[in-house]
């Protein structure tokens, strides 16, 4: 399948300090990528640097499988949605005026914006001034702006940082849906469910370095078979194998009707993140 | 490849319409070239070089003043960097940010020659030397804007800017240093006032249009160098 992007060798240096250290990667046409990591491990400077933004130190960076730099060609440009950790948006404009600018430079149809804000739950409020949001909506409309002129690629920087867990999952059924439109989408967070809710595959960044990158199921197979707790009507907890004697364990609790929930314990990709890389993801 | 887009730059002007209708601190700037216009008016039988005095206002306050507020607000509210990463060119992007500053001031300046009683000597001369001084002030203001975090630090940087290069005729009587006063003289207000007196007396004019050229293409070329440095910050 052809990539979307491709970053070899990549070296990003402010001053003496390594904020990417020889990062590789290629994202496929039509893929979900998570870049998973702690504020300052390089996921925002990676985006930065993908959206022509920041200029590498070192190394390719393709997009479209042209160099990063021609991104800066207005036609190449049409073809990204950029949501950034500091995305403004013009207070004393309403709703619409803010999304109508962006239509314009974007050459979209006006009647976009109201597909745009259904799919950030804020239909009906296209004429309120943006200063009168609150700041979970705001957000919603910098997502909306992104995703106005349909992209070919959409890059995504915390995307639902700032929203609760309704909007949230709102909002990663419409990123689904625009990822099944054709939309491949790169976003970076530090929530593994979003991750793990959202993305084909994960990258684990750490310290600069891609430590891990495959799909969340493979990663944690990583730390072996999980094993199987099964809880029981007089609250104990019991802990088996997934081989034939937990099987047979669990049939005789189910049997005696002693037998309440039953669940894998899988790692999340937090406690995998912790496992590897010693620190935590917040 | 170098892109221009009248339909995006329309899209900013636009924008920065519909924002200055419900900007007051803009609005309220706006007027006073105005009011100084009509103050001077009503002084009456005023010089020529008095009754000019509101035109040069008109240009450092809605010119650089409201220029340099508008490209501050847009980075003090990270809405430049949306700009910047839109399809929208450097071009699309000064011209469009400069075209309302750049109308509101003609506006001004047209309402200022009224209120104050100005005589135009001769409006195609006339209105080069505005054009020339409009693009100067703008690309001024523009830099002031670049070089300011808030819209707050742009009446700090700009002070100093107004006195200068707005004022300096006022004060040249008082420096007896003959190098400042060369300096002062070819000042863009001063080049001004020395093209609005020529045309009046019908004296050479020439070079101080070509003064004036050359301020306006330096201005211009020293605010697209420290756009490309400073937009993303």
């Amino acid at each position: 399948m052809e990539n979307i992007i491709e970053v070899h060798n990549l070296v990003k240096s402010f001053g003496n300090k390594l904020a990417l250290k020889d990062v590789d990667f290629s994202v496929r046409k039509g893929e979900t990528i998570g870049f998973l990591g702690p504020s300052g491990s390089g996921k925002t400077t990676t985006i930065k640097i993908l959206t022509a933004q920041l200029a590498p130190t070192a190394g390719d960076v393709r997009v479209f499988g042209k160099p990063v730099h021609s991104l800066k060609d207005p036609a190449e440009m049409k073809r990204i949605g950029i949501l950034t950790d500091n995305s403004g948006l013009y207070d004393r404009l309403t709703v619409a005026d803010n999304l109508g600018l962006y239509a314009d430079l974007y050459g979209t149809e006006r009647k976009r914006i109201v597909d745009a804000l259904e799919m950030v739950n804020l239909t009906g409020e296209e004429k309120k001034p943006v200063q009168k949001l609150s700041k979970g909506m705001k957000q919603r409309v910098t997502l909306a702006r992104a995703i106005l002129h349909k992209p070919d690629l959409l890059f995504l920087d915390e995307p639902t940082s700032a929203l609760d867990p309704a909007n949230t999952r709102d909002i990663h059924e419409g990123l689904k849906e625009l990822n099944r439109a054709g939309t491949t989408i790169f976003l970076t967070t530090h929530d593994m469910e979003e991750a793990e809710s959202l993305c084909d595959r994960v990258a684990f960044l750490d310290d600069g370095e891609i430590r891990l990158f495959d799909t969340p199921q493979n990663l944690r197979m990583l730390q072996g078979r999980p094993t199987i707790s099964v809880l029981l009507k007089d609250r104990r907890t019991v802990t088996v194998e997934p081989d034939a004697d937990g099987a047979a364990a669990i049939a005789r609790f189910m049997e005696s009707g002693e037998l309440l929930t039953i669940h894998s314990n899988e790692p999340t990709l937090g406690d995998l993140f912790v496992q590897m890389t010693g620190r935590k993801l917040a | 490849m170098m892109t221009f887009s009248m339909k995006r730059v329309n899209a900013i002007f636009l924008k920065d319409w519909k924002d200055m209708q419900r900007n007051g601190y803009v609005l309220i700037t706006l007027a006073l070239p105005l009011v100084f216009a009509a103050w001077i008016g009503r002084m009456g039988e005023g010089s020529t070089s008095l009754a000019a005095m509101p035109i040069t206002f008109a240009l450092v306050i809605a010119g650089a003043f409201v220029q340099a507020a508008m490209v501050a607000e847009e980075k003090e509210k990270n809405t430049l960097r949306g700009l910047l990463l839109s399809p929208a060119s450097t071009m699309e992007i000064l011209v469009g940010k400069s075209l309302l500053s750049g109308v509101s001031t003609l506006v001004i300046i047209i309402g200022s020659i009224f209120l104050a009683d100005f005589k135009v000597p001769s409006l195609p001369l006339f209105a080069v030397s505005i054009l020339l001084g409009l693009v100067t002030f703008l690309a001024i203001g523009t830099l002031l804007g670049l070089l300011s975090r808030t819209v707050m630090e742009t009446s700090i940087l700009g002070t100093p800017v107004m006195v200068v290069f707005g004022m300096a005729g006022i004060f040249k009587e008082m420096i007896s240093n003959e190098t400042i006063v060369a300096v002062i003289d070819y000042l863009p207000s001063e080049q001004l006032a020395a093209v609005w007196s020529g045309l009046e007396n019908g004296s050479e004019v020439g070079s101080h249009l070509l003064v004036l050229t050359v301020w306006a293409v330096a201005a211009v070329a020293v605010t697209v160098v420290v756009y490309k440095k400073r937009r993303m910050d």
